[in-house]
């Protein structure tokens, strides 16, 4: 992980007080006094605790919402369109505030925090949009360091890791090319490029298959999965069943505001069954 | 990536509204900087003719060559005045008319041009003396009129602060100009690069270091736009003092100077304080409005 991370601190649930972050700084909690908590490892890196979220006052997106994700999981959330899944990775990286309950990452509650902390809350996670969203007119190596040129990472080190994210993602050598040039898979990469190259702790992915073919779908996919393998937890938001049912995954639906949990899978036959009752 | 970097990678990428810009700063600070150059050369003119001390003794038609001599030692033994010169009625004539062939000047009379002596004042404290020798003047039965040119020197202290005014009521015209016309191109340019500053916002950038390049392409808009009004301006200044130095120097007793150089770097810093402050208010509020969707 990159930055904003502390050399000790405490919150509500450390039984700790609080130790003093900067100002404007997102800080993850950790136990006081300590530079290293070992039991933090095994803490979920993402809660959410009855979370509440409506755009419109009649029609709510998220009703009561609790859901825990472990550090280094690869979880599908899924369900139809207008179910919640990309309200539900926006109010991660704060884009949108909870109506109420608690969201906690590394420990803090992102939906409480002060607008001049988010861009910190941001830089420990990677997200990767339907859309892409990259600037067309800079070339794929100025859309893949722009994560790192914001943390302030020497040029050096910036065309080095630049290098190796494009590399890990097939684009190595593709680095001097203008990113609106490119087909939407390989847009696609230079998007996951950028997301994972400040090795962020969580990976948030809202359809990134949506607008692409069958295969190169399966193909991001993979590459999702290859990070995943590196220890990122990784969020991967689809309505495409398809996708769920090629590998074996943790399986979050949404339906009508609230989260059915299928531990193994749309593979878990029985799991699948409750949801169907449900 | 260093901020002016960005900031010229941004300018390079919409160079066009740039340069339409910097034009539009640059047609106000035109303005500004030619009001300038009146004041200045006014305060010139008036510096130059309070501290040249000059004076003319007009003296009567009947005044005889021994009165006008004596005149003219008595001058001459007075401590700080020199060049005393004696310019009779032809001379004064030939003076005025010149080269001209204008019927009316011709056609005035000999009194028009009475003989006179002409001194100048060669010190700061014979010029505080000048009152008093004109009335000792002024009291010889041979002397007509004694011009010291204070009158003059009064007109343009008058025409100056006329001047001053002018030019701060430009000054104000000019901020609201620059304002109006960074302001809009920076909120343009926000628009243009909406998914350059959604990029920035989602990968963790400050609000600062979004705003960043904003404000120095506002600046450089400012200082480029101030400093080729001044170019624009000192273009004039030479073409106009090429055609009538001469004339304008006989006519005004000095000749036409351009702006100081510290007045052009002020202009230029001007330029670059207004234009850089207001890339950073006008785009305060839309900055905190845009989030990732």
């Amino acid at each position: 992980m990159n930055s904003g991370l502390p050399d000790g601190s405490c919150g509500p649930d450390g039984g700790h007080p609080a130790q003093e972050s900067p100002p404007g700084g997102f800080r993850p909690l950790l136990r006081g006094s300590q530079r290293f908590d070992p039991s933090a490892a095994h803490r979920d890196i993402l809660v959410f605790d009855d979370v509440h979220k409506a755009y419109r006052e009649d029609v709510p997106v998220l009703k009561g919402l609790s859901l825990e994700i472990a550090r280094g999981e690869f979880v599908f959330i899924t369900g139809s369109s207008g179910a919640g899944k990309s309200t539900l990775l926006r109010l991660i990286y704060a884009a949108e505030r909870a109506d109420q309950g608690r969201i906690l990452f590394l420990g803090r509650d992102v939906s409480r925090l002060a607008p001049s902390s988010v861009p910190f809350l941001r830089r420990n996670i990677g997200v990767v949009f339907q859309d892409f969203k990259l600037v067309p007119n800079w070339t794929v190596s100025q859309n893949v360091a722009v994560s790192l040129e914001v943390l302030g990472v020497a040029p050096k080190v910036v065309r080095q890791r630049v290098g190796e994210a494009l590399d890990r993602v097939g684009l190595a050598g593709r680095g001097r090319d203008r990113a609106a040039n490119l087909s939407g898979g390989e847009r696609q990469r230079i998007a996951i490029a950028r997301a994972i190259v400040a090795e962020p702790a969580l990976l948030l992915a809202d359809e990134p298959t949506g607008n692409l073919d069958p295969q190169l779908a399966v193909d991001i996919l993979g590459l999702f999965e290859d990070i995943h393998e590196t220890g990122v937890t990784v969020l991967f938001a689809t309505h495409d069943r398809s996708l769920l049912d090629v590998r074996p995954r943790r399986v979050v639906v949404l339906d009508e505001g609230r989260a059915t949990d299928i531990r193994h899978g749309l593979n878990d036959d029985a799991a699948v069954e409750r949801l169907k009752v449900a | 990536m260093k901020v002016l970097e960005r900031a010229w990678r941004a300018t390079k990428a919409d160079l066009r509204l740039h340069v339409l810009s910097v034009f539009s700063v640059a047609v106000a600070f035109v303005c500004l900087a030619a009001a300038l150059l009146v004041v200045v050369n006014i305060d010139a003119v008036r510096q130059r003719w309070e501290q040249s001390g000059r004076a003319s003794v007009y003296l009567r038609s009947d005044a005889t060559s021994q009165q006008v001599e004596k005149v003219r030692a008595a001058l001459s033994a007075t401590p700080g005045v020199g060049g005393v010169r004696f310019v009779s009625s032809e001379e004064a004539r030939r003076e005025v008319l010149g080269a001209s062939n204008d019927d009316v000047l011709t056609a005035l009379p000999p009194e028009a041009f009475p003989a006179s002596l002409e001194f100048e004042l060669q010190d700061d404290a014979a010029s505080e003396r000048i009152a008093q020798l004109s009335e000792q003047l002024r009291a010889l039965p041979y002397v007509e009129a004694v011009e010291t040119y204070e009158a003059w020197g009064e007109r343009l202290k008058s025409l100056l602060s006329g001047g001053v005014s002018a030019a701060l009521l430009l000054l104000g015209v000019v901020l609201l100009a620059v304002i109006s016309v960074v302001s809009s191109t920076m909120r343009m340019a926000l628009q243009r690069r909406s998914a350059e500053v959604e990029v920035l916002k989602m990968v963790g950038a400050t609000d600062g270091y979004v705003r960043g390049p904003f404000v120095v392409e506002g600046a450089m808009q400012g200082a480029v736009g101030a400093a080729a009004a001044v170019g624009i301006l000192g273009c004039i200044h030479v073409i106009i003092r090429s055609s009538f130095d001469g004339a304008l120097g006989t006519l005004l007793g000095a000749s036409p100077s351009f702006l100081p150089w510290t007045a052009c770097v002020a202009l230029v810093l001007l330029g670059a304080i207004i234009g850089a402050a207001t890339a950073a208010v006008s785009l305060r509020q839309p900055l905190v409005g845009e989030t990732c969707s």
